[in-house]
């Protein structure tokens, strides 16, 4: 708001002043926000840095547990076990609540399987390729957790973002105009008065009396 | 939902194994970008697996898209390079280097 766009009126006054009385309120309430959403940050940061530990370690063992079968079993019959496995992982999606930040609870069911669920049989094939299953759903049930802590993450990142970027719009932007316009019209008021009073007694000198 | 696996073929039928169905084996950029989009498509998946290796490869429009997209969630796993993007947010958004 530019200051020629304020008219130096009584009324113009008190809405300013109300308007300053609200932001000031707002800017408060989004303050709290934030801080109580980076704190929650630091909760997901702590889980997010266990997770991707556990996933790496998890990564490595599967990936020698593959090369090994491969090595042992031929590429062929890995693939040939791979593709009679039947049982599908599904993941259930939920919501939960952090400060107003819809984040997702992920839970997933029959990742880990046993030995004859796994639908290859037992004859045709090693332990190695079912070592090498054993080590992928472990991998599977680090990916499952560490996608939801890195999806809150990311929620988390971006809410915390616009509730900065708004309070900083508040405190630097909106707060010291409203200031600016409010002092402007109590100075242009105040002038107004003393002109006044000035002309009155220019006049009162004038008349005869 | 699904879990969906992108990546060389070796590292899609150790997945195979573990029982995830859409696995996507992708051996050039072509297929990796054609893989990606029919996933990023699909209502199903809930989660896509990549390898950071082959992340590295996606052209930077594509990937930004992966990064910033929540459903389905991206996870990478590999090498470390991958976080970076994570580590840039973070320093945005809060304003001080958290990880690590």
């Amino acid at each position: 708001m530019a200051l020629r766009d304020v008219k130096p009126t009584r009324s113009e006054l008190i809405s300013i002043k109300r308007r300053i009385a609200l932001s000031e309120r707002g800017y408060n309430i989004l303050k709290m926000k934030r801080d109580g959403l980076i704190l929650e940050f630091f909760k997901v940061l702590q889980q997010a840095k266990e997770s991707r530990g556990a996933l790496q370690e998890r990564y490595e063992r599967a990936m020698k547990a593959i090369a090994l079968a491969n090595t042992v079993e031929g590429a062929i019959a890995v693939k040939a076990a791979a593709f009679s496995v039947r049982d599908t992982p599904e993941i259930a999606v939920r919501s939960r609540n952090i400060m107003g930040v819809v984040v997702p609870e992920i839970e997933s069911s029959s990742v880990k399987k046993s030995l004859v669920d796994r639908g290859y049989g037992l004859l045709g094939t090693s332990s190695v390729i079912d070592e090498t299953a054993d080590a992928f759903e472990d991998l599977l049930e680090a990916i499952v957790e560490a996608a939801e802590i890195e999806t809150t993450m990311k929620r988390l990142l971006d809410e915390i973002e616009t509730t900065k970027r708004r309070v900083n719009a508040l405190e630097f932007k909106v707060i010291p105009e409203l200031t600016e316009a409010r002092d402007f019209i109590k100075m242009r008021l105040d002038e107004m008065e003393r002109e006044e009073l000035f002309r009155l007694k220019k006049i009162k000198a004038r008349s005869p009396s | 939902m699904e879990v969906a696996v992108v990546g060389s073929s070796e590292f899609v039928v150790g997945f195979r194994l573990a029982g995830v169905q859409k696995i996507y084996a992708a051996d050039d950029e072509e297929k990796l970008r054609r893989y990606i989009a029919a996933v990023l498509e699909d209502e199903e998946i809930g989660i896509l697996v990549m390898e950071s290796r082959d992340l590295n490869r996606v052209p930077p429009r594509l990937l930004s898209t992966l990064e910033n997209s929540i459903r389905p969630t991206v996870i990478a796993i590999g090498a470390q390079e991958g976080r970076m993007s994570l580590r840039e947010r973070i320093k945005r958004s809060v304003g001080v280097d958290l990880w690590k």
